[in-house]
């Protein structure tokens, strides 16, 4: 299992989880309160350097970003196309500011620290008795645990597809990485079942645990 | 030594949708150490699955010390470890340090409390210097350790191994095996190594979803033997 966390000793990585999960939080609402391509700009800019003082390197940095530039230019591609040129660029430099910083956050904190935080951030809701604090935080954990693991499944299946001569094709990929991916996760469920970390909970019979 | 555990089976079975994974049965189980073998898909880890309560009987029902899998699993669980046939799967989160954390965080224990447990049993395993490695980075041997670790950090009174030694090259199954005969826990085990439980206390043979046979390990490995010749 990989990770998206990145061991370093950058400022960043030494900055504590929660002001890095706020930043991110206020960078996401303040760039939807502007439009202006400099303002926009700007922030691309700025959140480029943050990801640049990682010391990832540009190499595994453009393996880490590469699917998610992908979409955003798509979109950005179809907006500009739909709508016109500036709408383009701004959803451009938004969402690729925003992709930015996420993953500058995501590279520095690890999941439990994440889960830690996140935890913390939903016991007023506990309070109220709408949810189970953990719940939330180990769920927001298990999904950034899944990303690099989606990846993984992914490039494996290309790897089988070539391995065989077969041409990888979106229709030959996506039902077996749909699958492996819903398997891998009753996995981990059975785990957190297993070893109690949610505590009660309706036990499932699974089919395949013969 | 761990305490002595009671795991009680009465007329418990297990059926998944039409098929049948665990014939109904009574049992008793008490022995420190019990192994269970036979053939793939003789319905050995869903009758251990249903000891931890992962499985739940579709007849009668299960107990441990008095913990009704059914209605009590949270109790149950606290008792029973489980490591799965692939240590891969059991390890929820990739540095070993946080995953091992994961299981007392829930406990709602410190942070101090937690580190201490960790550095602990990082300790007992002498596997402290894997604590900040990323799960993929382990070999089959650091891994099964790496889950062993994870579970016994809760301190259950049981724990059930699903075929420990699979698929490890002779080093990392002498590492799990030695690991495993210094266990101060009552150990379960699932295993076709019958090197590894030819001195365990009490062996189950299961056949075709049926226990078929209750013993000290040589019989029942004789046992085993002759159905795996038929």
């Amino acid at each position: 299992m990989n990770s998206l966390y990145v061991e370093g000793d950058s400022f960043f990585h030494r900055l504590p989880p929660r002001p890095k999960l706020v930043l991110l939080l206020l960078a996401s609402l303040a760039l939807f309160l502007t439009r202006s391509p400099l303002l926009l700009g700007l922030a691309a800019g700025a959140a480029a350097l943050l990801y640049g003082s990682l010391g990832i390197g540009w190499r595994q940095s453009w393996i880490r970003l590469r699917p998610i530039l992908l979409t955003i230019m798509i979109v950005a591609l179809a907006t500009l196309i739909l709508n016109s040129v500036e709408d383009g660029v701004t959803v451009l430099l938004r969402l690729t500011t925003l992709m930015m910083v996420a993953a500058a956050v995501t590279a520095t904190v690890p999941i439990g620290a994440f889960i830690d935080e996140v935890t913390h951030a939903a016991w007023p809701l506990e309070r109220l008795g709408l949810v189970r604090a953990a719940d939330i935080g180990l769920s927001v954990g298990l999904v950034i645990r899944f990303v690099p693991e989606v990846v993984s499944r992914y490039q494996q299946l290309r790897q089988a597809h070539q391995a065989r001569g077969l041409k990888v094709r979106a229709t030959t990929m996506i039902v077996p990485l749909i699958i492996q991916t819903l398997k891998s996760a009753d996995e981990v469920a059975a785990a957190i079942d297993a070893r109690g970390i949610r505590g009660q909970r309706q036990a499932r019979n699974l089919e395949d645990s013969r | 030594m761990g305490q002595r555990v009671i795991i009680r089976f009465e007329q418990a079975g297990a059926t998944f949708s039409d098929r049948v994974a665990v014939e109904p049965l009574t049992l008793t189980l008490s022995e420190r150490r019990i192994g269970i073998i036979g053939l793939n898909g003789s319905g050995k880890t869903t009758f251990a699955r249903m000891i931890n309560g992962l499985v739940t009987p579709t007849n009668g029902r299960v107990t441990v010390n008095g913990f009704d899998t059914s209605s009590d699993g949270e109790g149950v669980r606290r008792q029973v470890g489980f490591i799965f046939q692939n240590p891969q799967n059991q390890i929820i989160l990739p540095i070993l340090r946080e995953d091992i954390a994961l299981g007392l965080k829930s406990r709602r224990l410190s942070a101090a409390a937690v580190d201490d447990a960790v550095d602990a049993i990082l300790a007992r395993f002498g596997i402290e210097h894997l604590a900040a490695r990323r799960a993929h980075e382990l070999s089959g041997g650091e891994l099964q350790l790496a889950a062993l670790a994870s579970v016994l950090v809760t301190e259950p009174e049981v724990v059930i191994l699903d075929e420990p030694t699979n698929q490890l090259d002779l080093r990392n199954r002498a590492l799990v095996e030695t690991t495993l005969r210094g266990l101060d826990e009552n150990v379960l085990v699932i295993s076709h190594d019958l090197d590894l439980i030819g001195d365990f206390d009490r062996t189950l043979l299961f056949h075709e979803s049926c226990l078929v046979a209750d013993g000290k390990p040589g019989d029942v490995i004789a046992e085993y033997r002759k159905i795996a010749a038929s």
